[in-house]
């Protein structure tokens, strides 16, 4: 398979502190690559990252075998990828107004955009939120808001930071495999970071342990999760203790 | 997008302003715009420093417009202090000035700043007091009401920014060789109207000039005449033109044509005329050379 | 007390009896001062964008001086306008001197200070994660400017309001730079001083309420526009 972006030799600092060390790194079109690791391991900076929305601070990432100019990313580029950060960050305006976003800003029709919005309402169960102040939305509702209003781009690339840990479980259980069909069906590709095994297990098929900025192992969810490797045993254990995987 | 309709919206909203306000007055404009249909020249424009007592006895609202009128002139009159007045003349500032501190004048005329000289007019300073009247003055002679005052310390109110009234003021004292100071001397730094409030406030006694005390006599009800008459007391009001030989964006044609207007007979008559029908007596007396 | 009641009374006759004089002065008032405002808007609201969001060398003693000027008294601003337009100053070739512009220019230099601080101050309040996720949204530099706007919609007319309240209630500079004229540059506030020299205490009132009906009913506007639509 040819990969879709690749990393090579990336860092990112901060502070002088060496906050990502990735030598090599890839994402392959079509696959669902799940992201785990303990708080502040790097998970959401890799991802800001591979989004183009920060900049490594050495070396080189591609996108379809071509370097992409540090600090210079072609705007179509950039709008073909999308990202619902860790932080539901909604804006002052209605959910329509916040769900329509990406779509407003990419001078779609209003026509289209009604319609899209409509559909990504009632798919993620918020249609009675459409016109009430995005602001004023409890966790687990701007959540969604956050996950529609990346998804209905359509992107090439899904990135996701955590997008399912503020929701009761029934919705979770609802909304994950509605995800599940909507990804497959688009093919798009994703990146999802989690915590959540139960998540990681039922939605990736790929999977990289992130611990202190470097990945320490990947490669097909159930062979990372049942031979974890030295460096990521002590963090995958513990999970185990909970869920012992059944597959 | 979404911005232009706010801003379409605030820009709407002050344009509705503007063109609310601009009805009522399109009607003056279209009158304005009528006469000025005759086919006149622009008129020039002239800056005329004077006194803010001048401005405010209501005199000049009378006699711009008819300069106006007559040499299709703008006069820009600007009130200021007489200091300040002199000194927009000896820069160049001003095209004609009407002041009234003779003293101050003649510096700026032997200094060759002004040219044209003449004297237009004279009102009178009066010294008004407290009904009480504490210091038990009265009669026409301003100097030995002066002194009475030092030496009784009643309260005096003095302008002290430097205003004709104010340099008149300072010369009696002067002449009668009393420094006044103490706390019975009071200097409020205003003009004559917030002066004279002041001294109605305080019960004080204060050289005013007639046209503002008798303009403002109605707010003034603890005040009283109790000097006036006297030589001394003559307030005297001069024209000049601003010397154009040492500025030269001075206008001196209009300058010159304003120094005429107001020794000319007809407006002396208007001058005389003023007051009378308010106030049933002159502010103003015809005082030409 | 009983010129209080005076004073509303003439406010009204004058209003009602449609005095020409007095509507002339109200209307030179709300031009001169929406034209100093506009401009000062015009200039302020990307200078204090500019200074919010970004980070320059130089920056900070910019800041420093528009901060100062948000306490410039206007007597100093007139002072200054009005040595640059002497005849014998720099740009006295101009003639605007005892002119409406100069009214103008002296207003914008009172109230351009404020409106770039203000807004500079709300921009400021923007934070990285806010920047980062419109960016993600897939915004250009300016949608992301526009964004932005919308979002301080409410800081940015406040910034406005407070700007237009210097330029409404200033008077030392309007006075020396405009000279008071009749018809020309006299306009509320400068009326008002002059009308209390001249001791018209019942006719000071009365203008006084007038503007203050002038600074209600433009205020009133940029605040309804300010807090218009704000959904629950
Ligand atoms: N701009 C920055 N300046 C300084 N430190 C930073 C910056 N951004 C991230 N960090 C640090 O880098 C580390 C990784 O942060 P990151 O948000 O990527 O962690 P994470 O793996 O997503 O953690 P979590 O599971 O808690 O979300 C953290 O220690 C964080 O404090
Ligand atoms: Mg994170």
């Amino acid at each position: 398979m040819n990969p879709l972006v690749e990393l090579n030799n990336i860092t990112y600092k901060a502070q002088n502190k060496t906050i990502l060390d990735i030598p090599e790194f890839q994402i392959c079109a079509g696959e669902f690559l799940g992201i785990m690791g303990p708080n502040g391991a790097g998970k959401s900076t890799l991802l800001k990252v591979l989004a183009f929305l920060e900049n490594q601070s050495s070396g080189a990432i591609l996108y379809r075998g071509e370097v992409i100019p540090k600090g210079n990313v072609p705007l179509e580029l950039r709008r073909k990828f999308s990202i619902a950060l860790q932080q539901s960050l909604l804006l002052d305006g209605t959910v329509f107004h916040n769900i329509a976003i990406g779509l407003t800003l990419r001078k779609m029709p209003k026509t289209v955009i009604k319609e899209k919005v409509a559909h990504w309402l009632e798919l993620f169960g918020i249609s009675h939120l459409a016109k009430k102040n995005a602001l004023y939305l409890s966790g687990g509702e701007a959540q969604r808001v956050n996950l529609a209003r990346a998804m209905i781009i359509e992107p090439e690339i899904l990135f996701l930071d955590e997008p399912f840990s503020a929701l009761d479980f029934p919705t979770k259980i609802k909304l994950m495999e509605d995800f599940k069909g909507i990804i497959e069906t688009a093919r798009t590709t994703a990146v999802f970071v989690s915590h959540d095994l139960m998540e990681i297990n039922y939605l990736t098929n790929r999977l990289a342990i992130i611990v202190n900025g470097e990945v320490k192992q990947s490669g097909p969810t159930p062979r990372v999760l049942e031979h974890p490797n030295s460096s990521t045993a002590s963090f995958l254990n513990e999970w185990k203790k909970f869920y012992p995987l059944a597959r | 997008m979404l911005r232009k309709r706010y801003f379409a919206v605030l820009f709407a909203l002050m344009l509705l302003v503007l063109s609310a306000c601009g009805n009522t007055d399109t009607k003056d404009t279209a009158a304005a715009k009528e006469k000025k249909t005759a086919p006149k020249p622009a008129p020039t424009e002239m800056i005329l420093a004077t006194t803010t007592s001048t401005q405010d006895s209501g005199l000049l609202d009378v006699l711009v417009p008819m300069f106006e009128k007559e040499n299709n002139v703008k006069v820009k009159t600007i009130a200021v202090g007489t200091g300040q007045a002199l000194e927009m003349g000896t820069k160049g500032e001003a095209d004609v000035l009407l002041v009234h501190a003779p003293a101050a004048e003649k510096e700026v005329v032997d200094a060759g700043n002004a040219i044209n000289y003449k004297r237009v007019m004279y009102n009178d300073f009066i010294l008004v007091g407290p009904k009480e009247n504490p210091a038990g003055v009265s009669g026409d002679d301003i100097k030995a009401a002066f002194k009475k005052l030092a030496d009784s310390k009643a309260t005096f109110v003095s302008r002290g920014d430097d205003s004709g009234t104010h340099k008149k003021e300072l010369g009696i004292w002067t002449a009668e060789n009393i420094k006044p100071t103490g706390d019975w001397y009071v200097s409020t730094g205003q003009g004559m109207g917030q002066t004279l409030q002041v001294a109605a406030e305080k019960k004080g006694y204060v050289l005013t000039d007639r046209a503002t005390w008798l303009a403002q006599e109605k707010n003034l009800d603890t005040l009283q005449i109790v000097v006036e008459g006297g030589k001394d007391l003559m307030n005297i009001y001069h024209v000049m033109q601003v010397n154009p030989e040492k500025h030269d964006k001075v206008n001196s044609k209009d300058a010159e044509k304003f120094v005429n207007f107001m020794i000319d007979s007809k407006t002396q008559d208007v001058i005389e005329e003023f007051g009378k029908k308010e106030y049933g007596q002159s502010l103003f007396f015809k005082y030409t050379e | 007390m009983e010129l209080l009641i005076d004073g509303i009374k003439k406010a009204f006759d004058m209003i009602l009896s449609g005095d020409r004089e007095v509507f002339a002065i109200t209307w030179l008032t709300l031009k001169v001062c929406l034209i100093s405002i506009l401009i000062s808007t015009l200039i302020g609201l990307p200078l204090g964008i500019l200074l919010g969001l970004t980070r320059f060398k130089g920056r900070r003693i910019l800041l420093l001086f528009i901060n100062i000027g948000m306490g410039l008294p206007p007597v100093v601003a007139g002072l200054w306008i009005t040595m640059l337009l002497w005849r014998s100053g720099p740009l006295g070739d101009l003639t605007l001197l005892y002119s409406p512009t100069a009214i103008v220019m002296a207003q914008i230099l009172v109230s351009l200070p404020i409106v770039t601080s203000l807004t500079c101050t709300a921009f400021q309040q923007i934070s990285e994660k806010m920047l980062l996720q419109i960016k993600a949204l897939g915004a250009t530099r300016m949608q992301t400017l526009i964004i932005l706007i919308k979002q301080l919609k409410i800081a940015i007319l406040a910034a406005i309001m407070a700007g237009f309240g210097r330029v409404i209630a200033e008077v030392g500079a309007a006075m020396m730079v405009g000279g008071n004229i009749l018809g020309d540059t006299r306009i509320l506030t400068t009326t008002i001083v002059m009308e209390v020299s001249k001791g018209n205490f019942d006719i000071a009132l009365a203008l006084s309420f007038i503007l203050l009906s002038v600074a209600l009913l433009i205020t009133a506007a940029l605040t309804f526009l300010q807090q218009r639509k704000r959904i629950s």
